[in-house]
């Protein structure tokens, strides 16, 4: 039951009324104030003359329908679905809102946090968590749990604190073991956390989360849902160098991928495939996945620029110095287009690393890597990265004579590269 | 007296050991890329 005290300060500040204006011969200033902040409970006759100047409905009457209609709404909040149709619908319900009262309110509430991520606005999904957060302590069970979701959510996006992103998470699953909600939203926990740890490197964890996932996506023949699971294994098992299950789980994500035309998933995929090849020294079948994606203009910036770079770095590693230029050319056509990526700032340092580098230009490659690009790795602890740029580092004071520098990076890759195989 | 002492030291060793694992924990590079966490709802099925 939303509190009618929260739903009148929600409303009478949307619309720009003092305390003072909402309370002129009806209550004093200091009861609307208890009024608001849940201090005393007020008769049915004050509530009824507050909402009548507030211009809204109590009588409940219209509850169904904003029932079902925010269900809908709540249902369209993925990526995937029309941004234009999840706006309207909002602005359907939220007029809807503003002149009745709803049970639910606080739900809707919540839910505009993820209403913002879906949308690209992370701002505004900020202002609305720490909104949201001086009134956390009234939520319910149901409302915690989204809460909590969302919040994991907010930081997943913005990608610079996963360990947060995995405690709301785990919040978020202690609330879901006391409420009754649909198999579907358990799954999608269940593959929110499988992501979090992989980001986290967690491969286990993200082996054991995705298959759960995996069981109840299959079961509601969810079969693009199946596919981002098997993508998620085949991360995972390639990080334990179990190759061949992780190309299985590759190829089952493909062939799940082309049944429903989805290129996203085709070519995330192919990214994966490409990045699989690499690692076991198979250059010609990297390159030719890579390109695949690199080619393909349906799929999204984030995948074609990780792509470029990783066809930048196989042309670089076979000496091929042509190919590598004319990557390194496309790839900054590519980032002029990219610079609302939140791994722009990676590409940006990889290409330009590569770029000097394929150029002899000595003094600029170092400065860009020492003073720039390996501080930003440590700072992001993106330590495959490290150890690929620093070794890189390494080699390159080594061909110039200068040891003692070299051997500064080389220790630094080989530091980093212990912390990784540790964990 | 001297076994609990040297319970506690370790024990405490152990704590702080655990919190500096996690504080390092790496995050992942950009070139091994996992789905969205907002990307797909609806089930979509062709077969």
């Amino acid at each position: 039951m939303v509190e009618i005290g929260s739903f009148i300060k929600l409303q009478r500040t949307k619309q720009g009324m003092t305390l003072e204006d909402l309370s002129q011969g009806i209550v004093s200033l200091s009861y609307l104030s208890k009024i608001e902040n849940l201090k005393t409970e007020a008769s049915s006759e004050i509530i009824q003359m507050l909402c009548t100047r507030l211009g809204i409905q109590i009588d409940n009457s219209m509850e169904n329908e904003i029932k079902e209609k925010s269900k809908e709404w709540y249902s369209m909040l993925f990526e995937v679905n029309d941004k234009e149709e999840i706006v309207r619908t909002y602005e359907e319900l939220q007029a809807l809102l503003d002149r009745n009262l709803f049970d639910d309110l606080m739900l809707f509430e919540i839910h505009k946090v993820r209403y913002h991520l879906v949308l690209g606005e992370y701002e505004k999904a900020l202002e609305k968590i720490n909104e949201l957060n001086k009134v956390s302590s009234t939520f319910d069970m149901e409302q915690n749990y989204y809460w909590f979701k969302f919040r994991g959510n907010y930081n997943s996006v913005i990608g610079d604190n996963f360990k947060q992103a995995m405690t709301m998470y785990k919040h978020a699953e202690e609330k879901l073991q006391q409420l009754q909600l649909g198999e579907l939203e358990v799954a999608d926990l269940q593959y929110v956390i499988a992501i979090t740890h992989s980001k986290l490197r967690n491969t286990l964890e993200s082996i054991e989360y995705a298959n759960k996932a995996l069981g109840v996506f299959m079961k509601q023949y969810n079969f693009m849902r199946c596919a981002q699971c098997h993508i998620i294994l085949g991360i995972s098992y390639r990080r334990i160098r179990m190759h061949d299950k992780a190309i299985k789980n590759y190829n089952l994500a493909k062939h799940l991928g082309e049944l429903n035309k989805d290129k996203q998933i085709i070519q995330l995929t192919n990214q994966n495939l490409g990045y699989l090849y690499s690692t076991t020294g198979k250059t010609e079948e990297a390159i030719k996945y890579y390109t695949d994606v690199v080619d393909d203009e349906e799929v999204h910036l984030n995948e074609r620029m990780a792509a470029i770079t990783s066809l930048i770095k196989e042309y670089y590693n076979i000496s091929n110095i042509e190919k590598t230029k004319e990557m390194i050319v496309r790839a900054l056509e590519l980032i002029d287009l990219a610079k609302d990526n939140i791994n722009y700032k990676l590409y940006d340092y990889m290409i330009h690393t590569y770029s000097h580098a394929i150029n002899d230009e000595h003094e600029q490659f170092k400065s860009l890597v020492t003073d720039k690009f390996i501080p930003y790795l440590k700072k992001h602890k993106d330590y495959s990265n490290l150890v690929v740029y620093s070794n890189m580092l390494g080699s390159h004071f080594e061909k110039l004579g200068r040891y003692k520098e070299s051997v500064k990076y080389y220790k630094l890759a080989n530091l980093t590269y212990e912390e990784l195989i540790s964990l | 007296m001297k076994k609990t002492i040297v319970s506690i030291a370790l024990g405490a060793l152990l704590v702080v050991g655990f919190s500096f694992a996690q504080s390092n924990q790496p995050t992942d590079s950009a070139m091994e890329v996992e789905p969205s966490v907002l990307s797909i709802q609806t089930p979509v099925a062709n077969f």
